[in-house]
Parts: structure tokens; C-alpha cells; sequence
């Protein structure tokens, strides 16, 4: 049996936040990148992914990020990762990940994240 | 060295003893050698940079120095810039696995605190080498994951194109790299092209320059002749000896390149993309044949419809016609029409026909043709009218490689009078009653070749006891094992053999001599014969071939 992954998104102060809930493998990466697309192609590049309910991530996972984040950076945007488990941030930081992009505990300090980078006119 | 510690020296140096034993995170172990260093020695500012897999030095832990990031590459020379003022090995002898920097010190540094740090960072070099040791493991670790994740998310589907996204994707993540590219292509599937920010150039254009390479392409002159940037990575997918694709990686972020160990799991992923993608083009190729086949059925019921399913009763002739096609769908034709009027006594047309080709081509002419003369005869009853309209048509309407041979009969049942035309057909075979045969040549070229008729009208009497084979090259040519073919011969041989049977029953004992002399060689060409002969009761029969 395939493992289940969802990705849920919802709009918090004009920021879209992906919650992602599951095992993000090669079999479920489809449906995270098509979820990011959906957001990039509306426009929408600030983007929070709320990781707190992500079981597992494989390369094919993390190139969504990599698939994103130049693109949603020269537009001004961002993708910030919070809510991290442990086994996942192992993974995040074998690969290089942590300083490629901003991990955070959790949405609202992501969200302020975002708040703070406009205040500084980023 | 020792006689220089006190017991506070010697404490910390055991805690840090136990720490180092107790553990492998190497973060963990890292901060505690800073942090202990530190507090040692009261130092506002701290450094702990440590050698990467590339061999180089990367800042890892940087403290009260704003203008030294973690992760960036470690030089004395700007650390000390930065405020470091003492710079410590972290190694016992030879190479050093790491630098630990400290500044802005309380107290200048006395010579045993100094002898402290270096006992404290000797202790901690195989540590420290053998937590990069447990790094580059879970470097493998994560690798080997990529793989098997890989290998079950290819083995879930047969679109080429979503092989190529979860290649992408998988090195992506796997090497932090943000443009990408996954090219490959095989005829006749459309190409597979997908490309996050590299503008490589198409795979057609770049095969020849890439066949010959193996394993994975760093050379700068190469990456610029397909279009990638430099320090970016090429793996070229390969079936069996071909050349089907290439992956193009971008340069790794922070100046990182990749190393053999990157080739090589890189060249495994290309191994399994090459796989996925020959068998998601072979499940294509099914499927179309499928597609196909499913179509030449169809095709091959609506041909059967066109031939006749019965021929006209004709007063005073015996007539029997069968067809067996080479494939399911064949460019043989015959059928007996009439003229104007519908009554079995009156003029009727005996007509064979083979069109060029095989196939659903050869079977649309096929159609195209009896359309034709369907047409043509109920305003036309002469021949070369009917052939020279025949030959314009299929002339105008069809490439000029496509043509149509055609022995066109007007026979008179009343009468047994019989005219005919033969366009560039077999010459159809007339045995005598006396057991002469005469062959129905004529001049004329087959229709459709030439915008003008070539043919002309000859004529000839069909008496008792004659009978006429009209046939197709498929019966005179019809070959054995030893490449011998049937030749008029044989069938004259057959007629005269079974002169006396039913026409019906004649079409069968030349189908049988037709097997019987071909053996198990197989079929080339459609086999067409009708049988004509003059009688007073006067029966047709169409045979199932």
C-alpha cells in the first residue's frame, strides 16, 4: 500500500501556509509540487510550509523546495519551513538544507518572518 | 605538557572525555569544544570551522563574529580579520580535522591554557573526524534512501514524462540544486523535455556530442557546448549502448561541487530512469499496436462488407469468385455488376482487380475503386469509357505511387459474348473446351499511373465448355520454401484437371493446389480467383476464403 501524504493550504495574512501531513516521497511529490504551482501560478510566493505533521521526507521531497525557490525568490517571495520533526530536520540538514532555507518553530513565527522581512522593504 | 595543569584543567578535560565517548552528534560534540574553550579561557568571540567532505574548510560554528557566517569557506587570514587572534588545530599530528579561532580574551592567554585547548582539541580530533565519518555515512544512508524511494515511485508509472519529473525532482533534493533539466527521447515517442531553469539545448542536437561519454560530465568545454552553466553535472542515460537522454544538474550551492561519490549515485539514478523510460515507451508501443490493430480489425470488417457477399445469378454462366488476404486488410477486389439492367440475362461486368500495396492504403483505393465503378455503370456501358473515367479518377485523387491493375469482362449471358480491357493486369486464362489455353492479354497500363487511358477493347467468345480464370498476381505468384512460384502453369494444369467440376468447386481444388504447392511458406500477397464458365443451368457462388 502507497503511503498517504495530503497537503492542505490555507491563506493567513495574505501568506499561503501548506501543511503537509504524511510521507513525502517520490510517490506523493507530485502532489506537493502541484500544490506550490498552484500557489506560484496565482501569484501567491510567500509561502509558509507547515511541516508538524510530516512523517517522512526523500530527495524527491526536498526537490520540491529546490524546484521553487529560486523562482518564488526573484519575485520577491519566500519559502519558509516550520514546525519541523526531528527525523525530518535530520534529513533537512544532511542535505544542506538548513541554510538554503529558514526553518522556524512554528506558522506564526514564519508568518512573522515574512512581516519582518517586508518591514525591512524585502 | 601535563605538569602545567590543575585539577579544574583536568576535570574539564574528563568531561569532555566522557562527552566525546558518549556521543556522535557532531553538532553536539562541536558546541561543547567552543562552548568549553570559551569559558575557559573567557573569550568573547569563537570559531570552530571543520574540514568538508571536498577537503576544504567551511565555518561551522561562529560566536560574537557577525561577519563570519556558518557554512562559509574558513581562512585564517579573514578570521583573524574578523577579531580571532588565536588559531588552534583540532588534530593530533598531520592534517587537521578542523580550526577552533577564540578572540577577544578576558586575559591574555596563558601558555598552559593554551596547552589545555590543544590536549582538549587532540582528544577531540578522532571525535570530531569520526562524527564526519557518521556525516558521510548518513550522506550514503540518504543516498541508498533516494534510490529505493526512487525505484518505487518510477515502478508506479508508465509516463515517460513523470519519470522524468521524479528524476528531476529526486536530484534536486538530493544535491539542493534548484535548475535542473531531463531530456531524452526515442522515435517514435513524442520527446521528453522537462527543464527547471537550464536552457539546454534539445537532445537531438546535443546526442552526437554526448555518445560517446561515460559516467558523468563535469568538463567545462562540454557543459558549454550543450548550454549548461558552469559547475553543473551531466549524466547521460543509456540503453544498452544508446544514447536515450541526459540529466543536467546546476551548479551546487555555495560553490560545492560534485564529487566521484556524487557521480556515482547520480549515474545509478540515471540507470533507473533509463529502465523507467524504455518501459514506459515500450507500454506506449503496446498500447498504439493495440490501438492499430484494434483499427485494421475494423478496417478489415468494413472491407468484407465491400466485397460481394453473393454475385448475381447469371442466366447460362457459372461463376464463383474467392479472395484470402495476405493481411487483415488487402487491396484485392473482384465483383460482377451490372451494366444498366438488373436481369440475369442481360450484359453484366466481371471485374478483378489488385490494388499497389497491402494494407489500409492498398484497401482504401480498394474502395476507391469500387466506388468508381458502381458509379460509372449505370451511365457508361462501354469498357474504355468505364476505364479511362476509372483511371482519371483514381489518377486525380490518389499520390502517383498508387495505382490499380484491373481486368475489366463484359459478358453477355445471352450470348457469351465477351469483351474485355486489361490495365497492365495478369493476362486472365481462357482453357478452351479442346484444352487450348488462350491468355487475355492486351495493351494497357494500370489505372492511376497516367492521366490518359492506355488500354483498348478486345473481345472474345465464351463457349460450352470454356472456362475463364481471372486471377490476381497473388495466385501466379504465390511462392513455396525454394522461392518457385505457382505460374500459369499450374493453374491452366489445375483447370484443365478439373474442367468438369462446378466453378465453385474449381476455385477450391486451385486454393488447394495453391497450399499444397506453397507449403509452409507464408502468404506474401492476396490471393483473388474467379471462375467463369458457360452452362445452361447457370449458378454463381461466392466461396469464404
Amino acid at each position: 500500500m502507497p503511503n498517504s501524504f495530503s497537503v492542505s493550504g490555507s491563506r493567513q495574512e495574505g501568506i499561503s501556509v501548506l501543511a503537509l501531513d504524511g510521507f513525502l516521497d517520490a510517490h506523493t511529490a507530485p502532489a506537493f509540487e502541484e500544490a506550490i504551482e498552484k500557489e506560484v501560478s496565482a501569484g501567491h510566493n510567500r509561502i509558509v510550509v507547515d511541516c508538524a505533521r510530516l512523517a517522512y521526507i526523500s530527495s524527491a521531497g526536498l526537490g520540491v523546495f529546490m524546484t521553487f525557490i529560486e523562482e518564488v525568490r526573484e519575485a520577491g517571495g519566500d519559502i519558509k519551513i516550520c514546525a519541523v520533526i526531528p527525523k525530518v530536520g535530520q534529513v533537512f540538514e544532511i542535505l544542506g538544507f538548513n541554510s538554503l532555507f529558514e526553518i522556524v518553530g512554528d506558522i506564526p513565527q514564519a508568518v512573522a518572518r515574512f512581516a519582518h522581512s517586508r518591514a525591512e522593504g524585502g | 605538557m601535563a605538569s602545567g595543569f590543575d585539577v579544574s584543567r583536568l576535570e574539564s578535560l574528563l568531561e569532555s572525555a566522557k562527552l566525546l565517548q558518549s556521543t556522535l552528534d557532531r553538532s553536539q560534540i562541536l558546541k561543547h569544544l567552543l562552548r568549553s574553550v570559551m569559558g575557559r579561557v573567557l573569550a568573547r568571540r569563537g570559531l570552530l570551522a571543520i574540514r568538508n567532505s571536498q577537503g576544504t574548510f567551511e565555518i561551522e560554528l561562529a560566536r560574537g563574529l557577525p561577519s563570519l557566517a556558518a557554512r562559509s569557506p574558513y581562512n585564517e587570514a579573514s578570521a583573524r580579520a574578523a577579531g580571532v587572534e588565536h588559531v588552534f588545530p583540532i588534530a593530533t599530528s598531520g592534517e587537521p580535522a578542523g580550526y577552533l579561532g577564540i578572540g577577544g580574551l578576558a586575559a591574555a592567554l596563558a601558555p598552559e591554557e593554551s596547552d589545555f585547548i590543544q590536549a582538549l582539541l587532540g582528544m577531540a580530533s578522532s571525535v570530531v573526524s569520526n562524527a564526519e565519518a557518521h556525516l558521510l555515512l548518513d550522506q550514503r544512508l540518504q543516498e541508498l534512501r533516494a534510490l529505493l524511494d526512487l525505484g518505487r515511485g518510477l515502478a508506479a508509472t508508465l509516463d515517460p514524462d513523470e519519470v522524468a519529473r521524479l528524476v528531476g525532482l529526486t536530484l534536486a533534493g538530493r544535491w539542493a540544486v534548484s535548475k535542473y533539466a531531463v531530456i531524452a527521447a526515442r522515435d517514435p515517442h513524442p520527446p521528453v523535455d522537462r527543464r527547471k531553469g537550464l536552457d539546454l539545448k534539445p537532445f537531438e542536437e546535443i546526442k552526437a556530442r554526448l555518445q560517446s561519454l561515460d559516467g558523468g560530465v563535469r568538463d567545462p568545454a562540454l557543459l558549454g557546448a550543450v548550454n549548461a552553466p558552469e559547475g553543473a553535472l551531466l549524466l547521460p542515460i543509456r540503453s544498452k549502448e544508446e544514447l536515450i537522454g541526459v540529466i543536467a544538474c546546476g551548479p551546487r550551492p555555495r560553490g560545492m561541487a560534485y564529487r566521484e561519490a556524487d557521480i556515482e549515485f547520480g549515474s545509478g539514478l540515471a540507470a533507473q530512469a533509463s529502465v523507467a523510460l524504455e518501459n514506459a515507451w515500450h507500454f506506449r508501443d503496446t498500447l498504439a499496436r493495440q490501438q492499430l490493430e484494434k483499427e485494421l480489425e475494423l478496417a478489415a470488417g468494413i472491407q468484407r462488407d465491400l466485397f460481394p457477399k453473393k454475385l448475381p445469378p447469371l442466366a447460362g454462366l457459372d461463376i464463383a469468385a474467392r479472395n484470402r488476404q495476405a493481411r487483415q486488410v488487402g487491396g484485392d477486389y473482384f465483383d460482377v455488376l451490372p451494366f444498366s439492367s438488373l436481369d440475369s440475362t442481360a450484359p453484366h461486368l466481371l471485374c478483378v482487380a489488385d490494388v499497389s500495396g497491402k494494407g489500409i492504403s492498398a484497401a482504401l483505393l480498394m474502395s476507391t475503386i469500387q466506388a468508381t465503378l458502381r458509379s460509372l455503370l449505370r451511365r457508361e456501358s462501354s469498357l474504355l469509357e468505364i476505364a479511362g473515367l476509372g483511371n482519371e479518377l483514381i489518377h486525380a485523387c490518389t499520390p502517383p505511387n498508387k495505382y490499380a491493375t484491373a481486368f475489366l469482362c463484359g459478358v453477355d449471358p445471352a450470348t457469351g459474348a465477351c469483351r474485355y480491357v486489361n490495365c497492365g493486369h495478369n493476362a486472365a486464362v481462357l482453357l478452351r473446351s479442346g484444352g487450348r489455353v488462350e491468355m487475355l492479354d492486351g495493351p494497357g497500363l494500370a489505372l492511376g499511373l497516367f492521366p490518359r487511358r492506355t488500354c483498348a477493347e478486345q473481345s472474345f467468345q465464351l463457349n460450352d465448355g470454356d472456362i475463364l480464370a481471372i486471377y490476381t498476381d497473388g495466385v501466379s505468384e504465390a511462392q513455396n520454401r525454394n522461392d518457385e512460384e505457382f505460374e500459369v502453369d499450374r493453374l491452366a494444369a489445375c483447370l484443365r484437371e478439373f474442367h468438369s467440376e462446378p466453378a465453385a468447386s474449381i476455385v477450391g481444388r486451385v486454393f488447394d493446389a495453391i497450399d499444397s504447392f506453397a507449403g509452409d511458406a507464408p502468404q506474401f500477397d492476396d490471393i483473388t480467383l474467379m471462375i467463369v464458365k458457360r452452362s445452361n443451368a447457370g449458378t454463381t457462388a461466392v466461396l469464404g476464403s
